[in-house]
């Protein structure tokens, strides 16, 4: 039987969102699901080496703040362990890349690839797909 | 209750979800079959995920009780 597969699409920057999606992504990937995750827009900004650092989220309101408070594993730890037990794939959005002017290594050592919508819609093909 | 031998008891209390599960499916990648792992978590939802993970995965479900303020979830690695 092939491996059933989830696309998760993370846009926003907002911790809440972030952490929903990978949360969602990990538990798939341990549950022997094929994950693709691609992150764009603002939510690629938290995935900078300077803003995880600086534990500098955006949070949307009350529980957002208390992950950051509590000893929570936040999304980027998330994915790790999803990729870590299971087949999970992290790539970033070349167009946002480019517009920003960010390099692969301002990034946290997370990314799989650095592609395009295109290559992402080959991965996606057939897969439920979520957008946060 | 008959006796059941545990390999390892991992204790995930104060982590919040999915930290327990995490811990568990880590312990069990690990791990040879017919290995119980005994999972001990205070995060609620555990007690309705790690059984609906095991079910999914076709492990086997030794127990799931409350004690005290957490859960105790035994799992017997089948392949």
């Amino acid at each position: 039987m092939e491996q059933p597969k989830l696309s998760v699409i993370l846009l926003s920057g907002e911790l809440e969102k972030l952490q929903a999606g990978s949360l969602v992504s990990s538990v798939a990937s341990m549950s022997g699901m094929e994950v693709n995750v691609f992150v764009t827009m603002e939510a690629l900004k938290a995935f900078r080496k300077d803003v995880v650092n600086a534990r500098d989220f955006k949070t949307a309101g009350e529980i957002g703040r208390e992950m950051l408070n509590k000893n929570v594993d936040l999304f980027y730890q998330l994915l790790e362990n999803g990729k870590d037990m299971g087949n999970l794939k992290v790539y970033g959005c070349a167009m946002a890349m480019d517009l920003m002017g960010w390099k692969k290594e301002d990034l946290i050592d997370i990314f799989d690839d650095v592609i395009g919508v295109t290559a992402f819609l080959g991965k996606a093909a057939g897969s439920q797909v979520i957008v946060m | 209750m008959p006796e059941v031998m545990i390999t390892k008891t991992i204790d995930a209390r104060g982590s919040y979800c999915p930290g327990p599960l995490m811990e568990l499916v880590k312990a069990i990648k690990r791990g040879q079959v017919g290995d119980v792992y005994e999972l001990l978590s205070s995060d609620n939802g555990s007690a309705k995920d790690v059984p609906e993970w095991v079910n999914k995965m076709g492990h086997e479900l030794v127990y799931c009780r409350e004690d005290g303020d957490c859960w105790r979830i035994a799992v017997r690695k089948t392949k």
